[in-house]
């Protein structure tokens, strides 16, 4: 699970601190320099065509109309529009999306296996990442294509001649739509969440034949060893107490409960259905250094040649480690098991780099131990481990943990009394690798519900419906049906891809801006080979300045698209911090006000009747 | 409140430029119209005179190239004006997936009419343009006619001071027609000023008080109807059972009087009339329906 930003606290966010500029400044600014533009160009057409005087009047009356005219937006007006577009669009058949749904479920069901390690998360994955296209899609459709047919087919003339605004007219189509997506999205979402939870449904039975008893230092039976049958392609380990009762161990990311339905000589074993699938988890996350080889401090691990640089890696069968610092652990961070006893829920996502192939079936050995970050000497002793590439690690921390022979304690010795303690991670196989993030450690704090953060991944596809209508609906007030359809997919492509077009703009990138690059790719050079300084090159390098400028420009208005979906949290069984969804409801809403106004003002000084 | 000045254009001039801004056409060039309160005016002209560009031009549909229009003194392209005035557009564009009672109540609220009295104006106006069998089916299925009259319909929802036809008797058959012709004839009668195009003449003489003629952009010709169809010099004389002798009599009188003798016969009476009749009839008594064969040909008189 990727976690490029974490998201900040909601009033740092809209209000700015912290180094950051807030978004509520931002905004305002934006909408302050979009306004005085829109205003320039207004006022130098109406010059070109009818003289500064006149030129001048229209821009006031346009103004001032416009500013009156907004703030007489009627509700009823709005929702009479609303249950206008509401009914469009289901006379025109959007039920059908449903089936597709539908459809698409049936043909999953019959594909998707579930023999896959992590069963939960291609379900999961697959359902929300086929809901939010669907949605877009029926969003996009319904929306670009709506007040174009008004247009075509001139019913628009006996709407505008009725005392409507053009601000209901665009709003209330919005309001529509959106109604209309939130019925879709629900109902898709509900037989969603059914669909995964039906198909992870599977049992075992206990392979009793094999169970071995497990006799304690006195010699009495303390328990039960063994395994479960082969269900659903994979088996369980199974541990069972002196009764029969307790569980089958945790594979493929569930495991099951086992009772003893009968006595304890004529054991009946009934095995639960999978427990543990769906998850939410609350990560706490630290602040990561490396150790090279020597032991030295240095700024980042070993590039191993991935051009995503998010992770690097630590060598091993050497000192070189991965150093966390958490911060903030005290008595309330530490969980208490079902036999009472309490500890520390750290969890570790590893991914291994292998320079030679060993024993592809065996993981890669390493070390995790805690340490005092003032006093590195005090220490836990090494646990060792094995990981496997990709795989999530849990480590529950006991309070009293060895260093050497000595007994330390968890809170006493090992962590300070502002609450910071360091976790270490080697690699201990030579010539292999571990690689880690920063968000790769961190302190596990009590789940969240996993229903609940299935419903805040809901409202994330939501937001980016609300998002792709408020675009379309503002398109087609000034273009026709397929050409708004076309900006809007620009738009939100341009959305998605919103960090690399920054790093263009800003000549991050390499291979210069857009004429250079398009010059490099027909000269058929690379992105970093030296370019001539002749008068042309230089010319090339002054376009793009201009053009550049421009699309930093338009970079401030373009909504960041990548970052609104949530789908991999909830696939990968991480919590949606509320943060983040109250942030994305607060900037869609600022893009929906944004766009309504220009939407008001295209369909204002749009001659109807042309 | 009668005289008050309803709409009003001065030099109203529109020229529809293409893309780059040259002229394609001038459709209407400095137009200066009045129209009083409690009148019915009617557009002549033939096709791309410039009829519907006015009508459009009076609601806001398009902006003047040059010059104003007015109505209820304030500029055409202000909103609020909409709530006293009704459009019958010349298809009658209406959104084809509600019936008839749901486009009712769309357009009423985009009035912000109250929820019963809108209810028993839709009710009212169904009633009155006959369209209580088709209420709940949409508007696709209905004919040319029934579009017409729930497009009538939803333009008077509001119960406005101005009314504009756009071709409002074309496409109609005779009765529906004759049903419009009554309706704007009551509407005037309640005091409302009606603004009617058409290029079918009859219909407009029949009904309108005042008319202007467009031809290619330009007033050619504005007054009241019967001041401009009189014909002045021609007097009419219409008697009932009036012998041959009595005609001879009344033919010397006028030679006598150095009168001229235009013309004597039978008037006739409207093609109009005679069509309605027979289908009122065939109304009231279906079946055959005895026909007066042409073997005799009617006597004339000279």
């Amino acid at each position: 699970m990727v976690l490029e930003n974490a998201p900040l606290d909601f009033l740092t966010w809209l209000f700015g601190g912290a180094g950051e500029i807030g978004a509520l400044p931002r905004f305002l600014v934006t909408v302050l320099v979009l306004a005085v533009l829109a205003l320039l160009v207004g006022f130098l057409t109406a010059l070109v065509r009818y003289g500064p005087l006149k030129a001048g009047d229209l821009t006031y009356r346009v103004v001032t109309n416009g500013i009156a005219e907004l703030a007489r937006t009627s509700p009823r007006r709005i929702w009479a529009i609303a249950r206008l577009a509401i009914k469009e669009s289901f006379r025109r058949r959007v039920i059908v999306a449903l089936v597709v749904f539908f459809l698409i479920l049936l043909f999953a069901g019959w594909f998707l296996k579930t023999d896959y390690r992590q069963p939960a998360k291609l379900l999961l994955s697959f359902i929300l990442t086929a809901t939010t296209y669907l949605v877009l899609m029926i969003a996009l459709l319904l929306s670009a294509f709506s007040l174009p047919n008004d247009f075509k087919s001139k019913t628009i003339y006996t709407v505008v001649t009725k005392p409507v605004r053009a601000g209901d007219i665009v709003l209330g189509r919005i309001l529509g739509f959106t109604i209309v997506g939130t019925v879709m999205l629900a109902i898709m979402s509900l037989f969603g969440y059914l669909f995964v939870v039906r198909t992870l449904y599977h049992t075992h039975e206990v392979d009793v034949s094999r169970l071995e008893e497990v006799v304690d230092a006195d010699g009495n039976v303390v328990g039960k060893t063994g395994r479960t049958t082969l269900n659903d392609y994979h088996r369980h380990e199974v541990e069972l107490d002196a009764d029969g009762n307790d569980r089958a161990l945790s594979t493929n990311e569930h495991y099951h409960t086992i009772e003893n339905t009968g006595t304890p000589d004529e054991p009946k074993y009934v095995v639960s259905g999978p427990e543990g699938f769906l998850r939410a988890r609350v990560p706490q996350y630290g602040k990561l250094r490396f150790l090279d080889r020597r032991g030295a401090p240095a700024p980042r691990g070993i590039s191993v040649g991935n051009e995503w640089t998010y992770r690097s890696f630590i060598e091993g069968g050497s000192a070189a480690a991965a150093v966390w610092l958490l911060d903030g652990v005290n008595d309330s961070s530490l969980r208490t098991d079902p036999e009472g006893k309490k500890y520390l829920p750290l969890e570790l996502i590893v991914r291994v780099f292998r320079s030679y192939k060993g024993n592809i079936e065996e993981g890669i050995q390493g070390s995790i131990r805690l340490r005092n970050p003032d006093n590195p000497n005090v220490k836990s002793n090494e646990d060792i481990f094995t990981a496997k590439d990709a795989s999530i690690n849990t480590f529950d921390i006991p309070v009293k943990l060895y260093n050497g022979q000595k007994e330390i304690d968890l809170l006493k010795d090992l962590v300070t009394k502002d609450g910071r303690l360091e976790v270490v991670v080697q690699c201990l196989d030579s010539s292999q690798y571990y690689g880690f993030a920063q968000p790769d450690l961190y302190l596990r704090l009590p789940d969240a519900s996993p229903t609940w953060n299935y419903v805040k991944a809901q409202i994330g596809i939501w937001v980016q419906m609300v998002l792709v209508i408020a675009i379309a609906v503002t398109a087609s007030t000034l273009l026709n049906g397929p050409v708004a359809m076309l900006f809007t997919v620009s738009f939100i492509l341009l959305g998605f891809f919103r960090e690399f077009f920054v790093n263009v703009a800003t000549g991050k990138q390499v291979g210069g801006g857009p004429v250079e690059s398009l010059v490099r790719l027909v000269t058929q050079k690379n992105m970093i080979t030296k370019l001539d300084q002749s008068f042309g090159v230089q010319l090339m390098k002054w376009i793009d300045w201009v053009l550049r400028q421009a699309m930093l420009s338009l970079a401030q208005v373009l909504p960041d698209f990548r970052s609104l979906s949530t789908v991999d949290y909830v696939a990968y069984g991480f919590n949606i911090p509320t943060n983040k969804i109250s942030q994305d409801v607060v900037v869609t809403a600022a893009y929906v006000l944004g766009l309504c106004i220009i939407g008001y003002f295209c369909l204002r000084t749009r001659e109807v009747a042309k | 409140m009668a005289g008050e000045t309803v709409v009003e254009t001065r030099a109203l001039t529109k020229v529809y430029r293409d893309f780059w801004g040259r002229q394609k056409v001038r459709a209407l060039k400095a137009l200066d119209l009045e129209i009083k309160q409690g009148e019915v005016f009617g557009l002549l002209g033939p096709n791309g005179s410039g009829k519907t560009t006015t009508i459009k031009l009076l609601l806001g549909l398009l902006f003047p190239t040059e010059g104003q229009a007015l109505v209820f003194g304030k500029d055409a392209t202000d909103v609020s004006k909409n709530h006293r005035i009704g459009y019958l557009p010349e298809e009658s564009y209406l959104y084809r997936f509600l019936n008839a009672d749901e486009t009712l109540d769309f357009y009423g609220r985009l009035f912000d009419i109250p929820h019963d009295e809108l209810k028993r104006r839709i009710d009212n106006l169904v009633r009155l343009v006959g369209l209580e069998r088709a209420r709940k089916r949409q508007l696709k299925e209905y004919s040319k006619g029934m579009t017409r009259r729930i497009g009538l319909a939803q333009a008077l929802i509001n119960e406005p001071e101005l009314i504009l036809l756009d071709e409002p008797t074309s496409g109609l058959d005779p009765i529906g027609t004759r049903e419009m012709k009554d309706l704007i004839l009551r509407l005037k009668d309640e005091g409302k000023t009606i603004v009617m195009c058409s290029h079918l003449l009859a219909d407009v003489q029949d009904v309108c008080d005042r008319i202007a003629i467009l031809h290619q952009g330009e007033l050619k010709e504005l007054g009241r109807v019967d001041a401009l169809l009189t014909v002045a010099d021609v007097t009419q004389i219409r008697g009932r059972n009036l012998s041959p002798q009595c005609q001879d009599e009344i033919r010397q009188v006028i030679e006598r009087n150095q009168g001229e003798l235009v013309s004597v016969e039978h008037p006739t009476t409207t093609l109009e009339e005679l069509f309605l009749t027979i289908v009122r009839d065939s109304e009231a008594r279906p079946g055959r329906r005895a026909v007066v064969t042409d073997s005799q040909p009617a006597a004339s008189q000279n």
